[in-house]
């Protein structure tokens, strides 16, 4: 059995989803935290749930929506779980009314109960359950209150689809539903009267599937005829605004029988957006969060934990690992791939967890709180004068967790072209894996500053992503075309339980790659520096690794670290951003007591290794970002782009600061 | 005009059709139409958009569609 979620934007399908599957995906407060299918096995019952993106109505204008249009057109479904936002039930009824057109069996999960009695909106289910003539059950999802009802009316045997037609669209309208109609049969097994709706509403992706099945000269016909009809009868302006007055018009009728409104307090919401969208506040607000996020990270509480860990790691566990290692004999080979490799590389960057995790904590709380709309709001204008638009913000922002997810989520912006420049220009927002690099080096060569200069990187990342936005923009993808409309959700208090589920969810995904991919990549490294031309056990500056660093070497000479060292560390950053440190630890080995961040003093001035840190903060997408470039624009050259113009730009802006630094003195 | 409304002011939507097609479209979607009661809730600095409310539901448009939206007051 196959059942679908489907409903508007911010309705809390996905909330549903991970409470009657059990998993866990991604839940956020604003309209378009999902932007691909995803399927789930029930907890209770046999079959399969499948979470799709919120879409207003199946009319899609932007690429995520797109995908619900396509699921809809070409692939198989039991059964329909509507999912409606209580407290906004008029504007979700639109697509309600679609989905019964579909003929199939249709469910309602009536949402946000506990957000509608708030605001004093009282919904009679029953009635409502009468009028549109499917079954209606009650739900909070984000408590699981009432989802047991629900998974009770999901497998008693779903009702028969319903097929009493609850919009009538007007005589010309109707007639032309059946002319078309007569065009289409045998040929389609979806509904003919939803098919034709969706046509005269201008459907592209119905469009597109009418030209496989049938004459689409015919049925282009039959849309102009009934357009000018209806322009002489009602000197109506549109076919798609006529039919979407003929739904509100049964919309109102609905909600007179069902909703009752008894007048509402103001809510919070709207005091906490006068302070975080103030005129002048706005800007200067994220900025103080972001700094305040830099503080908890790197000085008050990330790093006495990091180094509390690194203290256990390479005091009591290294010894405890001799210990057992020499028990049991080891030859001197393990001891050093074990000690040297593993515990250097993996526990390099295991060590950096807590940081991670209060990264990922904070950037839970903007998803969670419905600060994150706001943000793109307020940064509109300065997008807007770039080329972009304030929606492109978002996925900026979840680029600071991971490129991956940011460059997924800029499906939801509706222009191709302001998509595509968001695309190519998130992998320039710092992710949490170059994170560990700033900690290392901060803590190395400017402890006294450590949020501010952290600060300094996020906030670069971002204006030069801005700038070659603007580039881009008047250049090579010159278009007009933008469209800035965002529904800013209320706020919502986070919970503490969902918080922590959504930060674990992120973090696992560092812990599993140190577990995995760093692992591998530990002890290939190790090998490399452990073997050279001349053998095996070889000094290190004679091993492989330091050849092929050595290649890259002299080219690095310029931007202040042209040693093959960093540049070994730089090659291995293009497989995950965590390995460049992992690498240095392999290759700056300290065998006890001295830090690696004395170490670094040895090799890198202050000066240099700022310019190292804004190399790496800019230089190339990790593989798997430069992956889902690929998957997201279809396009190598595309991809090719982004990987080139990102080293250019990374070395550009290092010899600058660092030529540049050297000019005025600084070292 | 909406250009001439200040943050708190009510009006009521008479003509969307000047306003570019694809904004059309969106506004719909979140139910704002001809009739729809809206009020401004904050307008930001140097053009930037602004923020209205509409049963309830705020949304944020751009000035430059804004001021294309024909409203009377309430
Ligand atoms: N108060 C309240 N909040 C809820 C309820 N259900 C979900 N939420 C919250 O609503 C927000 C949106 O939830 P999601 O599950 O991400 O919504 P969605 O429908 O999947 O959203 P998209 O993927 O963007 O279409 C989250 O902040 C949830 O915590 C509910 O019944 N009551
Ligand atoms: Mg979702």
């Amino acid at each position: 059995m196959e059942i679908a979620l489907i409903g508007n934007p911010n309705t809390g399908k996905t909330s549903l989803f991970n409470n009657l599957t059990g998993s866990y995906e991604y839940v956020g407060n604003w309209s378009g935290v999902t932007v691909e299918k995803k399927v789930g096995i029930f907890k209770k019952i046999q079959g399969h749930l499948i979470d799709l993106p919120g879409v207003y109505t199946l009319n899609p204008l932007s690429r995520d929506e797109g995908v619900v249009t396509n699921f809809f057109l070409h692939e198989s479904v039991n059964q329909l779980l509507n999912i409606l936002d209580a407290s906004q039930l008029e504007r979700n009824l639109h697509l309600t009314l679609q989905l019964l057109e579909f003929e199939r069996p249709v469910l309602i999960g009536l949402n946000m109960v506990d957000v509608a009695n708030k605001r004093g909106i009282q919904i009679d289910a029953v009635k409502l359950s009468k009028s549109l003539g499917v079954p209606v059950v009650p739900v909070i999802a984000r408590s699981g209150k009432g989802c047991d009802r629900l998974v009770d009316a999901i497998s008693t045997k779903s009702p028969e689809p319903v097929n009493k037609k609850l919009v009538y669209y007007g005589k010309e309208v109707e007639a032309a539903i059946s002319a078309l109609s007569k065009e289409i049969d045998g040929k389609t097994e979806h509904s003919h009267r939803f098919l034709a709706i969706q046509y005269f509403e201008g459907n592209e992706y119905v469009k597109n599937y009418f030209y496989e099945i049938a004459d689409s000269e015919k049925l282009n016909l039959i849309l102009v005829n009934l357009e000018s009809e209806l322009k002489k009868q009602y000197a109506s302006k549109t076919l798609p605004s006529f039919i979407y007055l003929k739904r509100k018009e049964t919309i109102v009728k609905i909600m007179a029988e069902t909703a009752v409104k008894s007048s509402s307090v103001i809510p919070l919401s709207e005091k906490i957006d006068r302070i975080v969208t103030n005129k002048f506040f706005g800007i200067p607000i994220f900025l103080i969060l972001m700094y305040l996020m830099f503080m908890l990270t790197f000085d008050w509480i990330g790093t006495p934990l990091s180094d509390a860990l690194d203290a256990i790691l390479t005091g009591p566990i290294t010894n405890l690992l001799e210990n057992v290692l020499t028990a049991i004999h080891a030859s001197d080979f393990i001891h050093a791939l074990i000690i040297q490799g593993l515990v250097a590389g993996v526990g390099g960057v295991l060590v950096f967890v807590p940081q991670i995790f209060i990264l990922f904590l904070f950037i839970s709380l903007l998803e969670d709180s419905g600060y994150m709309a706001r943000v793109a709001l307020v940064m509109d204008r300065i997008m807007e004068s770039v080329g972009l638009n304030g929606k492109a913000f978002i996925p900026m922002i979840i680029g600071f967790g991971c490129n991956v997810p940011g460059i997924m989520a800029a499906r939801t912006i509706e222009t191709p072209r302001e998509r595509l420049l968001t695309i190519l220009l998130t992998p320039l927002m710092s992710c949490s894996a170059r994170l560990p690099v700033y900690a290392l080096f901060v803590g190395a060569f400017f402890a006294g500053q450590r949020a501010l200069i952290v600060l300094c990187l996020y906030v670069l990342g971002i204006i030069v992503a801005l700038i070659l936005a603007k580039v881009f923009s008047s250049t090579i993808l010159k278009s007009e075309t933008s469209l800035f409309v965002i529904e800013l959700p209320p706020y919502r208090l986070p919970q503490f339980q969902s918080l922590w589920r959504s930060t674990w969810d992120k973090g696992k995904g560092f812990i599993r790659k140190a577990g995995t991919f760093i692992f591998a990549g530990s002890v290939f490294i190790w090998l490399l520096s452990y073997a050279g031309p001349g053998g095996i056990n070889v000094d290190m500056d004679r091993s492989f690794l330091a050849l092929i660093g050595g290649v890259i070497a002299p080219v690095l000479v310029p931007i202040g670290f042209g040693t093959w060292q960093a540049a070994a560390s730089l090659i291995t950053g293009f497989l995950a951003k965590e390995s460049i440190i992992a690498t240095m630890n392999i290759i700056y080995f300290v065998p006890n007591d001295s830090s690696l961040q004395g170490l670094l003093a040895n090799y890198y001035s202050p000066l240099a290794a700022f310019s190292f840190m804004v190399f790496i903060l800019l230089y190339i997408p990790c593989l798997a970002t430069t992956a889902t470039i690929y998957k997201e624009t279809g396009s190598k050259k595309w991809t090719v782009f982004s990987v080139v113009y990102a080293l250019v730009i990374a070395y550009v802006l290092s010899l600058i600061i660092y030529q540049g630094g050297k000019l005025f003195g600084l070292v | 005009m909406f250009s001439s409304f200040k943050p708190g002011e009510r009006g009521k939507i008479v003509d969307l059709s000047h306003v570019s097609h694809l904004v059309q479209r969106r506004l719909l979607d979140l139910g704002i139409t001809e009739g729809s009661e809206v009020c401004v809730k904050c307008v930001m600095p140097f053009g930037g958009p602004i923020m209205i409310e509409s049963c309830g539901q705020c949304i944020g448009i751009r000035r430059k569609e804004a001021v294309q939206i024909e409203v009377v007051k309430v």
